[in-house]
C-alpha cells in the first residue's frame, strides 16, 4: 500500500492531483482512498489530502506517513514534512524553500513545475506537471496507462477539451524527474 | 310537526371534548361540511396540531396524523409533496401554529405550499389553562399575564393571514372569520370553501384564522365570550378575505 | 469497474436506488452534499426535495412523508441530529419508517467539522424523550454505506422504526471505488395515510400507553435476537479483543492483523449494529480472554460502556477488564493503536471497568 499527501494553498489544484492519482489506481482495479482536508480545516494557507493505494485492502483510509509529500508551497513543506516516512520522497514546487535544517531521511526532488507551465503556455496546469512527476517517482504507472486514465476522468466530468493540453502537461512532468 | 334530525357530517364519528361554548366544534363542523359538499370526504388527510386542537384527532373518521407541537406545517409539506392530488388541511391553535410554530408556518406559506392552514384564534394556549399566546390582545389577563399582556415587553397580537396576503405573492387565498353568529358561521364557511378550492386547483398555500371563544380560560360565559369577540376581538382582528383567489401574482 | 465516488455522494445515489422519494433537510458540513446531490437527483426520478428552515421541520417533512409510505429521507451531523430528536422519538412513537443518516463531526454544542464518534451515546440509546431505540447501522467504508441503504429500508418497515445510519465525516468526504446497488422500485405501504381511510387508526386519546409499551418491549427484543450485525475475527483464542466500528473499525483491523503477525493473539469485534448491539459476537470471544479494548474517535470512552456490559453478560463467571483508547477525534494511525496496544498489555494504561 503506497501513501501520498498533496498539499499546497488553495487554488493550486492539489485536491485535483489526489483525484488522478486516485482515478490512475482505480482504473487499474486496485484499492483506493481520497481523503481531503475539508471545512474549517481548509482554513489557514494549506488544503490537502491524502490518497493510499494498492492491491490489498485499505484498513486506515486517513493520514498517517507518506511514501511522498506533494509541496507546492511552504506552509504545506513545514506542516507535513515531519510525517513523511523514513526513506520518503518529497517533491516540491519551483517557489518553496528548503530549510536549512531539513530532514536528511527523505529525498526532496525539486520539479520547477510553474515555469513549466508557463513555457508550455498553460498557466493552470503547473498541478498535472505535478501529477506527471508524481506518477513517474512512485513507479506504479506508464505514462500511457496514466494520461488514459487522467482524459477519462476529465471527460466525466464534462472537461474533455483540455485532453490535449492536460496530456502534454502530464508528459513534461512525467519526463522532468 | 315533524322535527327534522340534524345531519352529522360523515368524517365525524362521536362527540368531541371541547368545553361548552368553544368555536373548535363549530368550525370542525363546517370544514367537514365543506369538504362534503366538496365532494373531498374520501381524499383527505388533516396533520393536527398540540392544544385543543388536538381534540379534532378524537372525533374523525378520516387519515389523520397528530403531529409534534408546531410542526404541522412542516409536516404537511411532506405529506402534500408525495401526495400533491390529496387535500392536506393542518388544524392548530394560535399558541401551535403561531408561537412554537411560526418557523414551520412561515416557511410552509414561504414556500407557497399547496396546503391549507386552518388556525382557531382564541388568543391563549387553552389546553394547558390559558396562558398567553401571540395573539393574546393587550391588557387580555392570562394565567402568564396576570396584570393583563404588556405589549411594551411582551410584543404585540400577530395577524398572520394578512402578513400572508402582503409578503407572499403566491399565496392563493388568506381570509379571517369568526362563529359569533349565524351569519358570520356562513362566511366562515365560504371562506374555508374558497382555501379548499383553492387547494384541490393547486392555486397554491391558503389559510383560514378564524376568532373562536374560549370561554372557560377567558372567565366568562359563552354569550360574553361571542361579545368579547364582537366588541374586542374583531377591531383588532378584522373579519374578510385578505387575499382572494385569483389575486395571486406568481 | 467500480467508480471513484465521493462518500456523500454515493450514499445519496444509493438512496435513490433504494427507492427514496422524498427528503428534507438542512445543510450542515460534512453531511450537505448528500442533500446538494438529492436536490436535483430526486427531481429525475419523480420524488421530491424540501429544503427545510430547520433540522426540526426536515425532519417533520420526514414524518409527513414517511406516514403517507414513501421511503423517506434526512441527513445531518452532530447539532442537526440534536434538533432530530423529537422527530426521531415521534417516528418511533407513530411506528413510522424512516432512516436518518448522521455524518458525525466532533464536539458539544456548535462543535467542529472535524471526523468523529462523539455521538454514540445518543445514537444508541434513543437521544430523544420517551422509552425507544433506534436500529443504528455504522458502515465502516463507502462501499458498506451503500450496500447497507436498501437494508436499511427493509429493516425500518419491519419494525416500523427509525434506522439511524451513523457515519462519521470522513466516510462522508473520502473517496472510494463503488460498485452501486442495482434501483428497488418504490412500494407504498398498506398502512399509509393516503387521504381514503383505508387503514384505520384510534383517535390519540384512545391509546393505551401500557398495552403499546408491551408490545414496544416485544418489538425491541425480536430486534435484539435477530438483527446483531457485526464483523469480527481472531475472537476464539484471543487474549485480547478490540472493539471499535466505524473507520477506526477498519483501521484496527489493519492493527490486529499486524499484531498477529506480530506473534500477539488479538481479536476484533466491528459492531456494524451498534444498537442492538452484537452480543452474539461477544459470545464466541475465548473464555479465558485477558480484556477487552475499545477505539473510539471521542474523548470520554463511550462504546467502552457497551463493550463492558456485553463481556459481562457473556462471561459471566469472571471479571473480565475493558479498556479504552480514546483518540477524540480523526482515524487513529494504526501505529497508535499498535502503541496503545502494548501499553494496555503492559499496565501503562488501566481498565475503565
Amino acid at each position: 500500500m503506497k501513501e501520498i499527501v498533496f498539499a499546497g494553498s488553495g487554488g493550486q489544484g492539489v485536491l485535483t492531483c489526489g483525484l488522478i492519482v486516485s482515478d490512475i489506481a482505480a482504473s487499474k482495479g486496485m484499492k483506493v482512498t481520497w481523503v481531503p482536508s475539508y471545512g474549517s480545516a481548509m482554513r489557514g494557507g494549506t488544503a490537502n489530502c491524502t490518497v493510499k493505494y494498492g492491491p490489498e485492502q485499505i484498513y486506515n483510509p486517513s493520514q498517517e506517513a507518506p511514501d511522498l509529500l506533494l509541496a507546492m508551497n511552504d506552509p504545506s513543506l513545514n506542516k507535513f514534512l515531519p510525517i513523511v516516512a523514513p526513506g520518503g520522497t518529497v517533491v516540491i514546487s519551483d517557489t518553496v524553500e528548503i530549510p536549512a535544517d531539513v530532514r536528511q531521511d527523505v529525498t526532496i526532488v525539486r520539479v520547477p513545475c510553474f515555469d513549466l507551465a508557463t513555457q508550455l503556455n498553460n498557466p493552470r496546469g503547473a498541478n498535472i506537471i505535478m501529477t506527471g512527476a508524481i506518477t513517474k517517482l512512485m513507479g506504479d504507472f506508464s505514462a500511457e496507462e496514466a494520461i488514459a486514465a487522467m482524459n477519462r476522468m476529465f471527460e466525466k466530468k464534462g472537461k474533455a477539451k483540455f485532453a490535449e493540453s492536460n496530456s502534454k502537461a502530464f508528459a513534461a512532468g512525467f519526463a522532468a524527474v | 310537526m315533524a322535527t327534522k334530525e340534524r345531519k352529522v357530517p360523515a368524517l365525524v364519528d362521536k362527540p368531541m371534548d371541547f368545553c361548552p361554548g368553544c368555536g373548535h366544534g363549530v368550525v370542525s363542523r363546517l370544514i367537514m361540511e365543506a369538504l362534503e359538499e366538496l365532494d373531498q370526504l374520501d381524499n383527505i388527510i388533516f396533520p393536527i396540531g398540540v392544544g385543543c386542537s388536538s381534540n379534532l384527532g378524537a372525533g374523525l373518521e378520516c387519515d389523520r396524523l397528530h403531529c409534534c407541537h408546531g410542526r404541522a406545517g412542516a409536516v404537511a409539506t411532506g405529506m402534500k409533496r408525495v401526495n400533491p392530488d390529496v387535500l392536506v388541511v393542518s388544524y392548530q391553535g394560535d399558541g401551535d401554529a403561531y408561537n412554537i410554530g411560526i418557523a414551520e408556518t412561515f416557511n410552509a406559506a414561504y414556500r407557497n405550499e399547496d396546503i391549507t392552514v386552518i388556525v382557531i384564534n382564541n388568543t391563549n394556549f387553552g389546553m394547558t389553562g390559558g396562558q398567553m399566546s401571540l395573539t393574546t390582545m393587550e391588557g387580555q389577563k392570562t394565567s402568564t399575564s396576570v396584570h393583563g399582556r404588556d405589549c411594551s415587553i411582551t410584543g404585540y397580537p400577530i395577524r398572520f393571514p394578512e402578513m400572508v396576503a402582503r409578503e407572499f405573492p403566491g399565496a392563493a387565498y388568506a381570509a379571517r372569520g369568526t362563529v359569533t353568529s349565524p351569519a358570520q358561521i356562513n362566511k366562515l364557511k365560504q371562506y374555508i370553501k374558497n382555501a379548499l378550492e383553492a387547494q384541490m386547483n393547486h392555486e397554491g398555500y391558503s389559510i383560514v384564522e378564524v376568532l373562536s371563544p374560549c370561554p372557560v380560560n377567558w372567565g366568562m360565559t359563552p354569550i360574553k365570550a361571542m361579545e368579547r369577540i364582537e366588541k374586542e376581538l374583531i377591531p383588532y382582528y378584522p373579519i374578510g378575505e385578505f387575499k382572494k383567489r385569483g389575486e395571486n401574482q406568481k | 469497474m467500480a467508480e471513484m465516488m465521493k462518500g456523500n455522494e454515493a450514499i445519496a445515489e444509493a438512496a435513490i436506488r433504494a427507492g427514496v422519494r422524498f427528503y428534507a433537510g438542512y445543510p450542515i458540513t460534512p453531511s450537505s452534499e448528500i442533500m446538494e446531490y438529492l436536490s436535483w437527483r430526486l427531481d429525475e426520478v419523480g420524488g421530491s426535495f424540501v429544503q427545510a428552515e430547520s433540522e426540526l421541520a426536515g425532519i417533520n417533512m420526514v414524518i409527513g412523508a414517511s406516514a403517507c409510505g414513501v421511503r423517506a429521507l434526512t441527513a445531518s451531523s452532530g447539532p442537526g441530529i440534536s434538533l432530530k430528536q423529537e422527530g426521531i422519538s415521534t417516528l418511533c412513537d407513530e411506528g413510522l419508517a424512516a432512516v436518518v443518516i448522521t455524518q458525525v463531526r466532533y464536539g458539544n454544542g456548535l462543535g467542529t467539522l472535524l471526523s468523529a464518534q462523539c455521538d454514540y451515546n445518543r445514537e444508541t440509546r434513543g437521544g430523544g424523550q420517551g422509552d425507544y431505540r433506534c436500529i443504528v447501522l455504522c458502515p465502516s467504508s463507502i462501499q458498506e454505506f451503500v450496500d447497507l441503504m436498501r437494508p436499511a429500508y427493509e429493516l425500518a418497515e419491519k419494525y416500523r422504526t427509525v434506522v439511524v445510519m451513523m457515519g462519521e465525516g470522513t466516510l462522508g468526504q473520502m473517496m472510494e471505488p463503488v460498485e452501486l446497488p442495482d434501483f428497488v422500485e418504490p412500494e407504498r405501504h398498506p398502512w399509509a395515510l393516503n387521504g381514503h381511510y383505508t387503514y384505520k387508526k384510534i383517535g390519540i386519546f384512545e391509546r393505551d400507553s401500557r398495552k403499546e409499551a408491551v408490545e414496544l418491549v416485544e418489538k425491541y427484543n425480536t430486534i435484539k435476537a435477530n438483527e446483531q450485525r457485526w464483523f469480527d475475527e481472531g475472537v476464539e483464542d484471543a487474549d485480547y479483543v478490540f472493539v471499535a466500528y466505524g473507520v477506526p473499525g477498519r483501521a484496527t483491523l489493519g492493527a490486529i492483523r499486524e499484531l498477529r503477525a506480530q506473534g500477539e493473539k488479538v481479536g476484533l469485534i466491528r459492531p456494524i449494529t451498534v444498537w442492538p448491539f452484537p452480543e452474539k459476537a461477544f459470545a464466541k470471544i475465548n473464555p479465558n480472554v485477558k480484556g477487552v479494548i475499545t477505539v473510539e474517535e471521542n474523548a470520554t470512552g463511550q462504546l467502552v460502556d457497551d463493550a463492558a456490559l456485553y463481556i459481562k453478560k457473556t462471561h459471566k463467571d469472571r471479571n473480565i477488564p475493558a479498556y479504552a483508547l480514546t483518540y477524540v477525534f480523526n482515524t487513529p494511525p494504526i501505529h497508535s493503536i499498535k502503541e496503545d496496544y502494548f501499553k494496555v498489555k503492559n499496565g501503562e494504561i488501566k481498565e475503565v471497568y
